[in-house]
């Protein structure tokens, strides 16, 4: 299986940067996450690695073999359109055999394929079905399947789950990452679903305006975002700006109206401005002890396992928390309660050049 | 490396192999885009280099002879004027019918669909002299039945008439396919926020219509001006036509008399001309004017809207399109039968026609066959390339035999092949050339309207599967697009058997079956004129059927 | 004032049932939210109260009026589309004028409605351009000011957020919650996307195969869900299957598939029957002791870790453990698994089996 290598590719739709010198490596058999918002360039990046686009500079190595210019058939890698594209002429199982067909394969072993193809993906009893008699999910599965089928060692996924319902994709994440894992192959996955990415991938590389901003597993880029967008987009956050007081291994930072707030580690010079930010999952409220803020409770969504909880802090605004549900019990609007996190978990940064605002743009 | 490319490197290399590399793709689709450049657009605007090399003798010829100028004035004015009055008129009752197609559910809807395309089915040579039988006075050799209409005695007033029942269909066919695109969302959420019906299509669908409507104004001026057979039996069936005639029947006329008469050329070039520039101008002012103008569609009288959203007055406008088109297109195009029913019997001589119908019938054949071949891979050119500049310029270029008058283009083209040593002489050769001018955009339309809607993504898909270029065609796309070859194949032979227009222009003395018939009726055979345009009709009617089979497939 | 009643709607399309006879209230106010799969029949129901579909039976009452007959523009309420349907031939503030428009209010009433509803979306700056240039969230956003704009205190949302980025998704509910309560307004919002439900609704009606299957609070449906289908379908449960072995209040015992034993505090079946218990992954507690499991995969989920096991009883249980502790488990280790007993919740084992009862499409 191979390990895929881009580097410094770049292409240009007119004036939009699609892909800006961009660079990113593939470990062999590697699950890795495209995550980014709409327009970002990741469905861009797939095309390159497919070979459907070609860039307009920079390369693109499979196993250290330039593959720049080689055409889409000859690279081993099978693409997931996002509406699956399966042959609406075909049947299920004619779909499933359209790479093995094309490839010339003696009948005795198509039928094996097809067999173990039906079979990995529960659609036996489906195989003479067209695909618009299928469901969402079953469509998914005989476009995977059709994929698996057609011998190729690298999997692109174009966001695979967007079509399908919120549960589903849900239900549908560990599947297909397993069938992946299980056949040893290197997926590239695209999604714009925080979520998705933090349960399926390996690693995740987070896109923005054509660049890689950060690559890291999942607990990397949760825990240790390297700018306030990819801290707001694996995760929402609250932000605090202000000027450090000192830094080290705790990170002292001072707001607009005098308050000071603790974050973890950085190297940031006393009298800069920065921002802290801290995600709603570490966000702690208490009425025991004393915190950063105080505030009112505003109003509380029972969510599920976690209730989403508004503080309306005087001159600060909104910030807001998640806590485990029995919680809820415990809260009413018009409470009085501090807002506190542990330091370690709240990350700091340099305020970014164009602005907070600007920065956290998730479109 | 991978295990596919394992694979591929102890094979050796294939024909497959061959057209699918780079260099032989590049060739191909150059080979492609010559053809049309040199076979079709060329030869189509060809005469205008006449205005360079030649302008002393339109000097002399046209511009000095103040009779020759008094009729191609008289002429290009009268086309004109008939094309615009004929285009509003199709707008005025082509929007409610299209309306009524796309946005009501009824019983018996099919139908009405079919009743609308049944003059499509006709020849205009056919309609023209089944429109002048119904409609205008005719002089007692004709022995148009009793109950006809027969009251009009003006060729102006009864080119209209028939110039509006063959472009109808073509009004009504795109209007539809606009209002389709349009998401009916829109008009629902107009509603929703308190606007009638009528307010809703009046200041949402009818603006975003705008772009739309340009090409069905396009595709009416561009037939009416174009139309030759018919106008040409219409005239000689009425009495009293006395010298009028259109631009296109001046072509026919003065290059029959060429031969003779060679001084003719330059004013034949000068109409010619004319024709395409104006043509021309036309589209490209069009385009850009509908574009610009804004429709006074700010003030809202929420009363009279809401009363005419309701009640009786939806259903007195659909009635009276349905009217409209009993009366002004399906009776006159149909009134043929009942003028061989009525009228006795003259004496037939087949032999002739047979054969007319049979040349047709192989001109037709080559022509479609040689669009197909040349116009698919043209269509995936544009289709697959709309991002691209140079398809873009294409997809544009591809419409202009669309929109010249076939007689301009059939000159034009013959003059452009005189000049080359063994074809200019061939008149088979010709007439084909000249036919596959103007049908092979119609294939190249319709294919690419097809591929355009399918999602780039399954041949994408296919490639990343490990299919060739032709193999992703081949398997993928051609299924989903061999319906609209075959239903471009259908409309370019039906063209290329009704044609007259160019036909003449290029070889006066040309033996097609609508030319046929044209001489029979200047003949003042009307019975076995009519008797040939019925069979010319069934001929037709049975190749509509076959399309209207495999679109209806297509939809399925 | 807009109360909505449905009373006994159904649709019909030839021999598909697409609604089948539901009754509902919808209370002044109210934000109610109606969930369910594809194709359960949620996008026809809230179609019949806007009048885009006529239902085949029952009646649709608003603000206590019949609306058989009634016209889609004389109901008086805001309608929002999943796919924004936004008129691109007007600029923003034309957009969200248009009601006023129609209805031929003063210029000056129109430009104001613009402004007013366009701040409360915070978008006064886009007020110029094409709905073409704004990205989605945006045009969303224009989309429900227009809406608003009607003046209505009706509102109904149809998949608002289902075009949108999952992050931008996420973000959009608390605005929309927010400002659908700042103005009092009648809320019915439709969607499959059972975390967005939670969210913002007061009530949620859950949908399946063109009936209500459960309605209730977003607390009442996850804490205590009426049946199987609702616990699978709003956030993500274990099943254990087993029979009662003994019952008593308070405490009742089930006997699972190995033969070990698992105690629910509720049971409301007697000795003998073959149920299934559902349990919320943050409710099975790794302990010395209990039902014998390995794990499978560890998966990171920002908040908690999320683990997977295989359990001897032949369910597969998932679990979540904090953050820190994380690094105590490894893949392919054995643990021993508790369940907390209040959290537990007991259904008659269904018929057609467990993967049919929840089966989601």
């Amino acid at each position: 299986m191979p390990t895929i290598r881009l580097e410094n590719v770049s292409k240009h739709y007119g004036p939009t940067k699609a892909a800006d010198r961009l660079s990113l490596e593939i470990m062999d058999g590697e699950y890795l996450c495209i995550l980014g918002p709409t327009g970002a360039g990741k469905t861009t990046l797939l095309r390159i690695l497919s070979g459907l686009t070609l860039p307009d500079s920079g390369k693109v190595f499979f196993d250290g073999a330039d593959r720049t210019r080689a055409e889409p058939e000859e690279r081993g890698a099978s693409m997931l359109s996002q509406t699956y594209s399966l042959f609406p002429a075909l049947t299920v199982s004619e779909n499933i055999l359209f790479g093995p067909a094309i490839r010339g394969m003696g009948e005795k072993d198509k039928d094996d394929t097809l067999n173990s193809m039906l079979d990995l993906v529960r659609l036996t009893e489906r195989s003479d079905a067209y695909p618009k008699e299928l469901s969402g999910g079953m469509m998914q599965r005989t476009a995977l399947a059709r994929a698996l089928a057609s011998g190729c060692d690298t999997l692109l996924l174009d966001e695979p789950l967007r079509a399908l319902d919120a549960r589903l994709r849900i239900s549908l994440r560990y599947e297909i990452r397993d069938l992946a894992k299980s056949l040893g192959l290197t997926t590239i996955h695209v999604t714009h679903d925080q979520d998705e990415a933090l349960v399926m991938a390996d690693r995740i590389a987070i896109i923005r305006h054509g660049t890689i901003l950060q690559v890291g597993t999942p607990n990397d880029v949760f825990d240790h975002p390297n700018s306030p967008f990819v801290a707001n987009f694996v995760g929402q956050c609250n932000f605090f700006r202000g000027k450090v007081l000192s830094s080290g291994s705790i990170t002292q930072v001072q707001c607009a109206d005098g308050r000071s707030i603790e974050a973890g580690p950085s190297e940031l010079k006393a009298g800069e401005e920065a921002v802290v930010a801290v995600k709603l999952g570490n966000t702690e409220l208490t009425k025991e002890a004393k915190g950063y803020f105080s505030g009112t409770v505003e109003r509380t969504l029972f969510e599920g396992k976690y209730i989403h909880v508004d503080v309306n802090v005087k001159d600060v605004g909104t910030i807001s928390a998640k806590l485990p549900s029995w919680r809820l019990s415990k809260l009413a609007i018009g409470d009085q309660v501090d807002v506190r996190w542990n330091a370690a978990r709240a990350n700091v940064f340099p305020m970014p050049e164009g602005g907070l605002e600007q920065e956290l743009k998730v479109e | 490396m991978t295990k596919v490319n394992r694979l591929a490197e102890g094979r050796k290399k294939t024909l497959l192999d061959l057209v699918s590399g780079r260099r032989f793709r590049t060739g191909w689709k150059s080979f492609i885009i010559l053809f049309f450049i040199i076979f079709v657009i060329l030869p189509t605007v060809w005469i205008l280099s006449y205005v360079v090399t030649d302008w002393s003798s339109i000097q002399t010829e046209v511009f000095d002879k103040p009779e020759i100028m008094q009729v191609i004035t008289d002429a290009i004015i009268a086309s004109f004027e008939i094309a615009i009055i004929v285009t509003v008129i199709d707008i005025i009752v082509g929007l409610p019918m299209a309306w009524i197609m796309v946005r009501k559910e009824f019983k018996g809807k099919q139908y009405l669909d079919t009743l609308i395309d049944m003059p499509l089915a006709v020849p205009t040579a056919a309609l023209g002299f089944s429109c002048a039988i119904f409609w205008a006075v005719t002089p007692d050799k004709v022995n148009a039945p009793d109950f006809s209409l027969a009251f009009i005695t003006s060729p102006f007033m009864l080119i209209i008439l028939l110039h509006v029942v063959f472009s109808y269909p073509y009004m009504v066919r795109s209007l539809s396919a606009i209002l389709e695109q349009i998401d009916q969302t829109y008009e629902t959420a107009g509603r929703t926020l308190g606007a009638s019906k009528f307010t809703a299509a009046r200041t949402i669908t009818l603006p975003l219509f705008r772009a739309g409507l340009v090409t069905g104004i396009i595709l009416c001026l561009a037939r009416s001006l174009s139309e030759t057979g018919g106008t040409m039996i219409a005239l000689s069936t009425m009495a009293n036509a006395g010298t009028f005639e259109t631009g296109p029947t001046i072509i026919g006329k003065w290059k029959a008399l060429l031969s003779t008469n060679p001084d003719l050329a330059a004013p034949l070039a000068f109409v010619s001309i004319l024709l395409i520039v104006i043509s021309l101008v036309l589209l490209v002012v069009l385009k850009l004017m509908v574009m610009k103008v804004r429709l006074p569609a700010g003030k809202v009288w929420p009363k009279w809207e809401r009363t005419l959203s309701r009640n009786w007055v939806p259903k007195l406008k659909d009635g009276s399109a349905i009217i409209f088109l009993f009366i002004f297109v399906l009776i006159p195009s149909f009134f043929i039968f009942s003028y061989v029913l009525v009228s006795p019997s003259a004496i037939t001589e087949w032999g002739t026609f047979w054969n007319a119908l049979i040349y047709s019938f192989i001109i037709a054949g080559i022509v479609t066959a040689i669009d197909i071949v040349l116009g698919v891979p043209m269509a995936l050119y544009i289709a697959r390339g709309h991002s691209l500049k140079f398809p873009q310029f294409l997809d544009v270029l591809v419409n202009v035999p669309l929109i010249v008058p076939t007689a301009a283009l059939g000159y034009s083209l013959g003059v452009f092949w005189k000049g080359v040593p063994g074809i200019g002489s061939l008149d088979f050769v010709l007439i084909i050339m000249a036919h596959v001018a103007f049908t092979y955009p119609l294939v190249v339309r319709n294919v690419a309207g097809a591929v355009e809607e399918i999602d780039p993504s399954y041949e994408e898909t296919a490639r990343t599967l490990g299919a060739k270029p032709l193999q992703a065609f081949r398997r993928v796309l051609y299924p989903m697009i061999k319906a609209s070859i075959l239903a471009g194949a259908i409309m370019a032979f039906t063209r290329s058997l009704g044609e007259t227009g160019a036909t003449l222009a290029v070889v006066s003395s040309a033996n097609t079956a609508p030319v046929y018939i044209v001489n029979l009726i200047k003949a003042d055979q009307f019975y076995l004129a009519a008797m040939a345009c019925i069979v010319l009709i069934i001929v037709s009617y049975i190749f509509m059927l076959a399309l209207r089979y495999v679109t209806k497939r297509r939809t399925d | 004032m807009p109360e909505v009643v449905l009373r006994g709607v159904s649709k019909k399309y030839g021999k598909v049932v697409a609604v089948d006879d539901i009754s509902l209230t919808i209370k002044d106010g109210e934000y109610v939210t109606i969930l369910g799969p594809s194709g359960c029949g949620k996008t026809t129901l809230i179609r019949m109260i806007a009048g885009i579909i006529q239902p085949t039976e029952g009646q649709v009452f608003i603000g206590g009026k019949d609306m058989k007959g009634v016209e889609i523009e004389d109901r008086d309420l805001g309608y929002v589309f999943q796919n924004i349907a936004l008129f691109p031939n007007l600029n923003v503030a034309d957009n969200v004028a248009y009601s006023p428009r129609v209805k031929d209010r003063p210029a000056e009433e129109q430009a104001a409605t613009a402004k007013k509803y366009l701040e409360l979306v915070k978008l006064l700056d886009r007020m110029s351009m094409l709905p073409g240039e704004l990205c989605g969230g945006e045009q969303q956003k224009v989309s429900l000011a227009r809406a608003l704009a009607t003046g209505s205190k009706l509102l109904l949302l149809d998949e608002p957020l289902s075009a949108l980025d999952a992050r931008v998704r996420m973000d959009l509910r608390y605005d929309l919650r927010r400002l659908v309560k700042q103005l009092g307004i009648t809320t019915v919002h439709v969607t499959h996307d059972q975390e967005e439900a939670m969210s913002v609704s007061d009530r949620i009606v859950l949908m399946r195969k063109g009936s209500v299957m459960e309605m209730g609070s977003p607390e009442q449906l996850y804490t205590k869900p009426q049946n199987m289908f609702t616990a699978n379908f709003i956030g993500e449960t274990n099943f254990f299957e087993g029979w009662v072995k003994e019952r008593a209040d308070g405490l009742s015992k089930i006997e699972l598939r190995d033969g070990s034993e698992m105690s629910v505090a509720n049971c409301p079946f007697d000795k003998g029957t073959a149920i299934v218990v559902s349990v919320r992954p943050e409710f099975v507690f790794p302990f010395t002791s209990g039902l014998h499991a390995k794990i499978t995969s560890i998966t990171y989920m920002g908040t908690y870790w999320r683990i997977s096991t295989e359990a001897d009883s032949e369910d597969e249980v998932e679990l979540d453990v904090p953050v820190a502790d994380g690094s105590l488990y490894k893949i392919g280790q054995e643990v021993y698994l508790m369940v907390n007993r209040k959290a537990a919740i007991v259904f008659p084992r269904p018929r057609e089996g467990i993967a049919e009862a929840i089966s989601l499409e």
